[in-house]
């Protein structure tokens, strides 16, 4: 045996939103567990934040979301350092300062990585930053700020807007490239999306989309002076900043058979093909609820969630992961939107096909104000809400849409913002197997159905 | 944990809960002032009629008045980029000074109990009543002219249900 190693219980590579929850899911049922987690970051903060933060509207203490002792709190014994390999026959963790560090119990909670397009020379110029870490990015993003004043973002997804949208309060003139025919195409259909970029454009930030990036020009290393675009027109730019999606991030499982597609493979226990190995968070490629198939929904609620069921099942509490299914919310330039689901299913790295839906129900009150809801045998298989009235208890069609609730008899009332609970409750006594929540039970209970 | 129930049986949708919840929640406590000085927001609990029907028969009630239910665990706290949504020993508490207004709560609350107004506002079981004991602990349980609401165990609250109600308000229409 190595006689550096040091030995551990539980062990999570990742100290985030997976990593985070399910270490204060084992403290709170295991209080004499040993605990380590090893982190290439120090500091516990929220990613979905670092926009906010960029934007100067969130300090950096603003952006933790537990103590800054938690990790002495919970008795958790910290490795900053980062993993660099696995030997799951020895159930040791490599460690990149050449120690390793054993486990009974290991979580995955590594998350995702930027994915950075194949650009000549998007490697090679300065001011180039993807948006995910705050020392990595979101600081050196403003200390290149200085330097700026035109800003180029790649990618129309939900990070690259909300970078625009953040360069373009610290005063830069910003333009956004999308590949796509729309931006949003991860979130929203196509009507949706041009509301939104009639925003962003009402707002100083054109969108192009259909714009394909081919070089970023510049001399090698020094600072990024513009990008190219296949049709040869050029964008003049100090600043880039990349938000085309994320990938998982695998390098620590390169050597080992873990079973893995585009993410970590695992059950319906959050356990990967390795008994004694979860995973959980944007790196774990687990159930989708509507797609019936394992999927990421790289999305901070799923792995929150994930991170305290995984706990749970390496407490030997077992607990089965429902499954997650995509979902958001988010303003730009003060217009709420809310989307969930499949209706907006374009390929993404793990393919996809569109026009999941047969029906669509929409209401517009007014322009850009709508609810518009895509079924599928008549039950909800995706929404997309923008608006202030249209979003408001938007999480009804969402339990609607996660149980699987045959809404045939609802569907004019589906729309009206108005909707509430009162009125679904006769629908959901009557799918009461689907509740299974004791507040949902409890509720049933009441009314006496 | 002491949570808030409703009687449906006994609830005629007056409203009187959202008033007192609406009123609660300003600087003053009082309505007329509240009215007077712009300061009443929306209510943290709603009436809402059951079913499509305002007097089904078959659910035996009327209404509900419905907040939040204090899930554990809570979709709205698995949800929140801040931590604003937050557990203090079993209830469901939002830091008003936390929340960015993202409404990541609204999309997750299977209840529709969040209201997005600027910031995410929910029950949160009175704490300036903190002192105040019996009914007159939440003001909505105070409001209440029918005595359908009712703060309790859930046990406590089923003994509830399992008695006869004897008010002229006990009629289906
Ligand atoms: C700008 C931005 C905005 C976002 N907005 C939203 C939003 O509005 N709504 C939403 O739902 N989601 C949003 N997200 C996504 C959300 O942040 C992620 O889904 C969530 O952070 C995933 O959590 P995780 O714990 O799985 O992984 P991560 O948050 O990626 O954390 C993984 C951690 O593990 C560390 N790590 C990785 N590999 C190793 C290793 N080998 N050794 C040591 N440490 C390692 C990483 O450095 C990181 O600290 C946003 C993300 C970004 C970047």
């Amino acid at each position: 045996m190595n006689p550096k190693a040091k030995s551990a219980s539980y062990v999570i590579v990742g100290a985030s939103a997976a990593g985070v929850t399910a270490a204060e899911a084992l403290r709170r049922y295991d209080a004499g567990a040993e605990i380590v987690m090893v982190s290439d970051e120090r500091v516990i903060y929220s990613r979905p934040l670092l926009s906010y933060y960029l934007a100067g509207k969130l300090d950096e203490d603003q952006l933790l979301y537990r103590p800054r002792d938690f990790f002495e709190r919970y008795k958790i014994k910290t490795l900053f350092t980062r993993a660099v390999g696995l030997d799951t026959e020895k159930s040791q963790v490599h460690l990149q300062d050449g120690t390793t560090v054993a486990y009974d119990k290991l979580l995955l909670a590594t998350g995702s990585s930027p994915r950075f397009p194949t650009v000549e020379g998007i490697r090679q110029r300065g001011g180039v930053f993807g948006l995910r870490k705050l020392e990595e990015d979101a600081k050196a993003i403003l200390s290149w700020l200085p330097k700026a004043k035109r800003a180029v973002v790649l990618g129309g997804g939900l990070v690259g807007l909300k970078a625009a949208a953040a360069l373009k309060e610290r005063g830069l003139h910003v333009t956004v490239l999308v590949d796509s025919p729309h931006a949003l195409s991860q979130m929203l259909d196509e009507s949706s999306a041009r509301i939104f970029e009639e925003i962003f454009e009402r707002n100083g930030v054109p969108i192009r989309t259909k714009a394909k990036p081919v070089a970023l020009l510049g001399k090698n290393n020094s600072g990024v002076e513009g990008v190219q675009l296949a049709s040869g027109e050029v964008f003049a730019c100090d600043l880039v900043v990349v938000g085309k999606g994320v990938d998982p991030n695998l390098e620590l499982l390169e050597d080992t058979k873990l079973r893995k597609d585009y993410g970590v493979f695992v059950d319906d226990y959050l356990c990967t093909s390795i008994e004694n190995i979860y995973a959980a968070g944007d790196v774990a490629q687990a159930r989708d609820v509507l797609r019936g198939e394992a999927w990421i929904n790289a999305l901070w609620p799923c792995a929150v969630e994930q991170g305290r069921i995984a706990a749970l099942n390496m407490l030997g509490q077992e607990t089965v992961y429902r499954g997650s299914m995509r979902q958001n919310s988010v303003q730009f330039f003060g217009v709420p939107v809310i989307s969930a689901g499949l209706a907006v299913l374009t390929p993404g790295p793990l393919g996809g096909r569109s026009g999941e839906h047969d029906e669509t129900l929409e209401f517009r009150p007014a322009p850009g104000i709508y609810r518009k809801i895509f079924l599928k045998d008549e039950t909800i298989v995706g929404f997309v809400l923008v608006g202030d009235l249209p979003i408001e208890r938007a999480g009804l069609l969402r339990i609607l849409m996660d149980r699987r609730v045959n809404v045939a008899g609802v569907k004019e009332e589906l729309l009206e913002p108005g909707l509430d609970l009162g009125y679904l409750l006769p629908l959901i006594a009557e799918n009461r197997e689907q509740f299974v929540e004791r507040e949902f039970r409890e509720l049933v209970q009441t009314v006496g159905v | 944990m002491e949570r808030l129930f409703c009687d449906p049986r006994r609830c005629v949708a007056c409203r009187a809960c959202e008033i007192a919840c609406a009123v609660e929640h300003t600087s003053s406590k009082e309505l007329f002032a509240a009215v007077l000085n712009g300061d009443l927001g929306p209510p943290r609990r709603r009436v809402q009629r059951l079913g499509a029907n305002p007097f089904r028969v078959a659910i035996g009630g009327v209404a509900l008045s419905l907040g939040c239910h204090h899930c554990d665990p809570a979709p709205c706290v698995d949800a929140c980029i801040t931590s604003a949504m937050h557990k203090v020993n079993g209830e469901t508490v939002c830091d008003l000074d936390k929340c960015v207004g993202c409404w990541m709560c609204v999309m997750s609350c299977p209840y529709g109990a969040i209201t997005p107004r600027v910031k995410a506002l929910k029950c949160d079981l009175c704490p300036d009543r903190k002192e105040r004991r019996e009914s007159a602990r939440y003001a909505c349980v105070e409001s209440c002219p029918t005595d359908a609401l009712f703060a309790g165990r859930f046990e406590d609250f089923e003994s509830v249900l399992a008695r006869p109600i004897e008010r002229p308000w006990e009629v289906v229409r």
